[in-house]
């Protein structure tokens, strides 16, 4: 159960981290995200479990298509919005449309059907008491790996760090040389692409529809509410509260009361903390 | 000339911000924009950065017209800006904003040079290295920017009222240090100030904007005893 709670938090850790990093550099709450999970789960679906491709292989793929699939979305969608909208709603509203656009898209080539693959790796580890899958030991060791090395990559590099300086004062970052509108879209990139991961080594546990979309995008909102908009550590922290959360309830308690408690505390949690645990307060 | 505004119009929405501003600075000249809130002190140095479209009117700096380029561009030739209100990244090292600085450039050996050289000038900054830059003083704040702004090896430097919300003792040594940038490193400033007396003493030459148009101009000692400039923006109006 415990384990459990591991593999869904740092998994989720991916997702927040990836929404985190769109929020934070571009201030556009990415609707979207749970549908680029569940496209980053359909390219290993195709790949992996129909044509037999490497399953490595088929990640570096998913982070190609999502990569891409991010890279347009800002270019030609948030971009031009921002460069025309006077009100901050029209980027909510037209995430909130590419949403329903990736939704639809891939119910009409995916179908609805709920798709699994063979497992990556076979065995299982007991640890004390509890049974560990090897497949889930896999899916969570890669996360962990790609969170470190993302939070590797934003501290370390130069160009982390352009992205760090685009979220904390866009138009500085102009003064410094800084390509803006192009380390955005990488942004938007990199952020597209960890839900795709996320997508890619969850469906191998839990399998995928087109339809968990949404169910994605309000888990990482939850998250982000929890941990603090914007705020790295603080979507870690929520995906581990969420990820434990979930993990737990659905072991002790019947069927669908784990997300209307997780909600009922989300509420209750928002009306003492509005900013998230580690968020500043607004204003 | 090294660098000109030739009749430069800013407006935003329908309200005109500037209006037919013309500018001259010769090569290692400090020349000091002096004037009240909102008479198009800020809207001139955006201009100059591509921040703000000019529209109407040419910019030119080292014999190429620059008014049409995007910000980047306009950095990478050699004009930095330090924006007014500080703007450090707050969440940032001091060390990481002046990387920033240095973001277009890729001598790794010059930029190390260039970050000791900032610790000479200012060395409360080697102390604070690694402190968040948000954390810091308000002074110390102003010393990152302007640090900051020098780390990209700019041949001009525009700064947006350095001196404000500071303490006198400390607004002393930042225009001591501008003084300083100019004569040993050869940079030519832009000032812009609302503190005009402080303006005044350092630059060599100065422009007064009044709602968006140049009101006066002179050479700064002159101006610092001329009657109409101590009523109007030295405060000294004796009746």
């Amino acid at each position: 159960m415990l384990l459990n709670g591991v593999v869904l938090a740092v998994n989720y850790a991916l997702i927040a981290l990836g929404i985190t990093l769109i929020f934070s550099i571009m201030n556009i709450l990415n609707f979207a995200h749970g549908q680029m999970f569940m496209i980053g789960g359909f390219v290993v679906y195709y790949l992996y479990g129909l044509f037999g491709v490497n399953y490595f292989a088929s990640l570096v793929a998913v982070v190609a298509v999502l990569g891409v699939i991010g890279w347009c979305f800002e270019k030609f969608f948030f971009q031009r919005m921002r460069k025309m909208a006077t009100r901050e709603e029209n980027s909510m509203l037209l995430a909130v449309g590419t949403a329903l656009l990736l939704e639809n898209l891939a119910l009409s080539f995916f179908g609805e059907k709920q798709r699994g693959v063979p497992p990556v790796v076979s065995g299982v580890f007991k640890i004390g008491d509890a049974f560990l899958p090897a497949g889930r030991l896999l899916v969570m060791v890669l996360a962990l790996v790609l969170i470190v090395g993302l939070l590797l990559f934003v501290q370390y590099t130069k160009l982390g760090r352009a992205l760090r300086a685009l979220a904390q004062d866009r138009e500085v970052t102009y003064l410094m040389g800084v390509n803006v509108d192009r380390i955005a879209a990488l942004g938007f990139a990199l952020g597209a692409a960890l839900a795709g991961l996320a997508g890619g080594l969850l469906m191998t546990v839990f399998g995928i529809n087109s339809g968990v979309g949404t169910v994605y995008s309000i888990k990482a909102f939850i998250m982000i509410m929890i941990g603090g908009a914007g705020i790295v550590p603080g979507a870690i922290l929520g995906a581990v509260v969420l990820g434990f959360a979930e993990a737990i309830g659905y072991a002790l308690l019947p069927g669908s009361i784990t997300y209307l408690l997780i909600f009922v505390g989300l509420i209750v949690f928002l009306l003492f903390r509005p900013q998230g645990l580690m968020g500043k307060p607004w204003g | 000339m090294y660098f000109e505004l030739r009749n430069i119009s800013v407006r935003y929405d329908k309200v005109r911000a500037l209006d037919d501003v013309s500018l001259v600075l010769e090569r290692g000249e400090i020349v000091a924009l002096i004037g009240a809130n909102g008479a198009g002190k800020t809207s001139t140095l955006r201009a100059i950065t591509g921040l703000a479209r000019p529209t109407a009117g040419e910019i030119w700096f080292n014999g190429q017209r620059i008014d049409k380029l995007d910000p980047a561009a306009i950095v990478g030739l050699g004009i930095s800006m330090v924006p007014e209100g500080r703007h450090v990244y707050p969440f940032m090292s001091v060390k990481d904003n002046l990387l920033m600085g240095a973001y277009l450039r890729k001598d790794k050996k010059g930029i190390e040079q260039d970050l000791q050289k900032s610790f000479a000038r200012f060395p409360r900054l080697k102390e604070r290295l690694r402190q968040q830059a948000g954390s810091l003083s308000g002074g110390e704040q102003q010393m990152v920017v302007i640090s900051r702004a020098l780390m990209a090896r700019p041949q001009l430097i525009l700064l947006d009222e350095p001196s404000l919300g500071l303490a006198p003792m400390v607004v002393r040594d930042i225009a001591r240090a501008i003084v300083e940038i100019n004569r040993e490193e050869g940079i030519s400033v832009i000032l812009v100030e609302q503190n005009s007396r402080m303006a005044l003493k350092i630059s060599n030459r100065a422009y007064a904007l009044e709602t968006g148009r140049i009101a006066l101009t002179g050479n700064s000692a002159d101006l610092l005893n001329d009657d109409h400039i101590r009523k109007l923006y030295l405060g000294l109006a004796r009746l």
